[in-house]
């Protein structure tokens, strides 16, 4: 017993020593001052050769003629854009399993599955993403609750920007379960739920009345479902076809949820009933699919966010690691200009749209006076595919840089000595 | 009576080649027309007569009859060159009764109506290699074909363009080993190790050479090896470690064909001995980092600037889309290979004309040049952004997509 203290005793000394070098290594200046080639700040117009002050991690003031403190510390990025973070709405990578095989599982928690070391985190800061909510995945009705992290940190703690965040329920039904009995499932839930509640109010009631102390309290495996019900929590409802919309409208409408869609592309169709309604939407990975049309027999490209945009459905883009391009919010945003989509309405739906969605819209979203100084420097426009991240600064601190980035220069350079296979006798 | 014939095949004729000639010239006007074989034109027309480049540069008189395409401030380019395409093919690609079978023919199997070559016109690929799959370790020869006509026989441009041979493990793929029942089995097909994959290949070419030698003309599947030996058709070889490149390399050396590295996942690490033997690449699908399914198997290193490093050491590279039934385009394709390090002009090649000179069609296709087959992209900006659309795709000089 002794002995264990004594070595917690010492884990703990060296805990303090290493996490105070750390800091020590990575000084968080007091005053900032980023003069910036460009900026494009989201909420306004965008700055050439504008200033960004920062004072303890936050915006002080944006503009071309911000008078800079004597004792601040400046950042010369002439040569650079600098924009707000990108944000992404909805992700269940960098998770150690996404989905929990029992359908009911809204106690469940993203936050006990982050795994900090798995290179998603570490590719998405080199991809300029600054927070993401991670989510339980598309495949169980009542999922778990997400959490919105940084991508940077060698914990979950340090990686923490807020905890409890979003409820994934999911409308696809999984296994041999069947649509009807997939809804009839939820149902059942949110009436047993209700009864739940009903049950507790008169036991408090009772409590009340026979003047006894009532220390009850509400079953943390119902918690998070009557936090949707308060509107603590926002719901993430995923709709895998045009007809599972209907059905999350009829929740969202039945319990007054605060309600996101979570949309395969294959919702396009409900586009105009999601207008209806100015639900926000999380758009699906893949932005442009083929579809033949059944009177010509043709062929016909579908790109899902200008279907949207024309709709007028305020949406934010998600990302996947499949494909080309794909796996980058700027690429995602240029394939919507690409096809018709304002350029400003695009670089908002990788930014202050999606930080709406996820309650961090406070903080991150724009570069704004009051806001965290969480930017990206970008070496050219963010929706060519020649522009790289070159810094990414968060809250102040600079986290990430290209030219320290081991691992992308392994991946692009010529490895200087290829190792021959070695005679084993 | 046969005068009259004479007279009268010559009165349908005249007014039939008169309105036939008046529709067939069209004139493009762009602002700027990337020729790919030369330098830019500023403001330039490109004449297509019959479907061929009839003539390209400024100062071009239009003629009055030609139906003019006004790109103004445009960017025109030729239609891009798929090296390694997904077949327009119903059913399955790989012939599963044999491990060798040179004589199958992806052309048999071609369906004009496929979905697949609609897809491919919108995203501007105007020309296409396709071949029989990667499970036989001599899996077929491969075709040129174009996205359009109603039968196969119209869609094809080119025919036997080299013989499709597979050196990574996919031809491994569902080979059993003999354990509880015979060997002589149907279903226990060989190879089921990276040596008899190889064993295989020569044991081909072996048998190829004596045939050759004793002048019997009665072995089809033989007499296809005998012409790739004889350097009529080249090899496409689909290789993805860079031990198995090498290991090509030898055995084109060794039996003298023809090479032509596919996939090449892992070329970066052996660029300067492919450069140094002169063999061209036709490129994969891109992947960001090696998974576990059979298509990465063997790209366990992978390294995003594959082709800008093949490219800087000499090696003639193509883009391609990998055969992948995900629609991943291939100015995409590019535009990230400029990316991760490829020079933008060879990028740009690298989608057009080496694809062309490595399928032997750049006779054809491939640049924008004085009469080559008419096939036109017209793009609303530079063709390497993101941002940049396809506005019109022309093939053999006749307007096959318009974007809404």
């Amino acid at each position: 017993m002794k002995y264990k203290s004594y070595k917690a005793f010492v884990a703990m000394f060296l805990m303090a020593f290493v996490t105070s070098t750390w800091v020590l290594a990575a000084p968080v200046r007091k005053k900032l001052a980023v003069k910036a080639g460009s900026i494009i700040t989201i909420s306004g117009a965008d700055i050439k050769n504008g200033t960004i002050l920062i004072e303890d991690g936050i915006i002080k003031a944006v503009g071309k003629k911000v008078e800079i403190p004597w004792d601040a510390f400046v950042i010369e990025a002439k040569d650079r854009i600098i924009m707000p973070g990108f944000v992404l709405a909805h992700t269940s990578s960098g998770l150690d399993r996404a989905n929990e095989n029992i359908p009911e599982v809204p106690f469940l928690s993203t936050f006990d599955s982050i795994d900090p070391v798995s290179s998603y985190f570490e590719d998405s800061l080199r991809d300029g993403v600054v927070a993401m909510l991670v989510l339980p995945g598309n495949s169980t009705l009542l999922g778990g609750t997400g959490t919105v992290v940084k991508p940077h940190g060698i914990t979950v703690e340090a990686m923490l920007i807020k905890r409890y965040t979003g409820l994934k329920i999911s409308l696809r039904p999984t296994g041999n379960t069947s649509r009807m009995g997939h809804m009839q499932r939820f149902r059942r839930y949110m009436s047993d739920l209700k009864d739940y509640l009903e049950e507790y109010e008169q036991r408090k009631a009772d409590a009340k009345e026979e003047k006894k102390p009532f220390d009850e309290e509400i079953d943390i495996r119902k918690q998070p479902m009557v936090d949707l019900l308060n509107k603590k929590l926002t719901a993430f409802i995923y709709c895998d076809r045009a007809s599972d919309v209907p059905k999350a409208i009829e929740i969202h409408e039945t319990h007054k949820f605060n309600t996101v869609l979570v949309l395969s592309p294959y919702c396009y169709q409900a586009a105009p009933l999601i207008a209806q309604k100015k639900l926000p939407v999380i758009l699906s990975p893949e932005l442009i699919i083929w579809e033949t049309n059944e009177e010509t027999n043709e062929e016909e490209m579908k790109v899902i966010p200008m279907i949207f945009h024309k709709a007028g459905v305020k949406f934010a883009f998600q990302t996947d690691t499949s494909q080309y391009g794909r796996r980058y919010l700027w690429y995602q945003a240029a394939t919507a200009v690409r096809h018709g989509m304002k350029r400003t309405e695009a670089l908002k739906s990788i930014t202050l749209y999606p930080a709406q969605f996820i309650g961090v819209d406070d903080r991150l979203g724009s570069i704004q006076a009051g806001k965290e100084a969480t930017l990206i420097f970008l070496t050219s426009d963010p929706l060519d595919a020649q522009a790289w991240v070159d810094k990414v600064m968060v809250a102040g601190e600079i986290v990430y840089e290209k030219e320290k980035d081991q691992r992308l220069k392994k991946l692009l350079e010529k490895p200087k000595e290829i190792q021959e296979p070695k005679d084993t006798d | 009576m046969r005068v009259n014939i004479i007279l009268l095949t010559f009165l349908l004729l005249v007014p039939a080649s008169a309105t036939f000639g008046k529709a067939d010239i069209t004139a493009i006007k762009a602002g700027r027309i990337l020729t790919i074989s030369d330098n830019p034109i500023m403001d330039g027309v490109i004449l297509i007569r019959d479907g061929k480049i009839a003539d390209i540069g400024t100062g071009i008189e239009i003629p009055e009859n030609a139906s003019i395409i006004d790109a103004g401030n445009k960017v025109v380019m030729p239609g891009l060159v798929d090296a390694s395409a997904v077949p327009p093919v119903r059913g399955d690609l790989n012939e599963q009764s044999d491990e060798i079978t040179p004589t199958i023919r992806i052309s048999t199997a071609l369906n004009p109506q496929s979905k697949v070559l609609k897809r491919m016109v919108q995203t501007g690929t105007t020309t296409l290699y396709v071949s029989p799959g990667w499970r036989n370790v001599i899996a077929g020869l491969g075709v040129v074909v174009k996205p359009t006509g109603k039968t196969p026989q119209e869609m094809i441009i080119k025919k036997d363009v080299a013989l499709t041979t597979v050196m990574s493990l996919d031809s491994l793929y569902g080979n059993r080993t003999p354990r509880s029942q015979p060997p002589t089995n149907f279903y226990f097909r060989r190879p089921t190790t990276r040596m008899a994959i190889i064993w295989m290949l020569r044991k081909g070419f072996f048998d190829a050479q004596g045939y050759a030698k004793s002048g019997k003309k009665d072995d089809p599947d033989l007499e296809i090896l005998a012409s790739v030996l004889d350097d009529k058709i080249p090899v496409r070889l689909n290789v993805r470690r860079a031990i198995n490149i090498r290991t090509a390399l030898k055995l084109a050396e060794e039996y003298d064909f023809q090479l032509i590295l596919d996939e090449c996942t892992e070329g970066y690490k052996v660029a300067e001995e492919i450069a140094q033997k002169q063999v061209p690449v036709v490129l994969g699908p891109f992947y960001y980092y090696p998974g576990s399914s059979s298509q990465f198997r063997e790209g366990r290193e992978v390294n995003w600037n594959n082709a800008g490093i093949l490219t800087k050491a000499g090696v003639k590279v193509a883009l391609t889309s990998g055969a992948q039934a995900q629609s991943i385009d291939l100015l995409t394709a590019a535009a990230f290979a400029v990316r991760h390090g490829m020079p933008y002009d060879k990028a740009l090649k690298a989608v057009t004309i080496i694809p062309a000179e490595i399928l032997g069609v750049a006779d054809k296709v491939g640049t924008l040049e004085k009469g080559k087959d008419a096939d036109i992209l017209i793009l609303s900006g530079d063709p390497l952004k993101v941002t940049t659309r396809i506005e019109q795709v022309l093939l053999n000089g006749k307007t096959v997509y318009k974007a809404q």
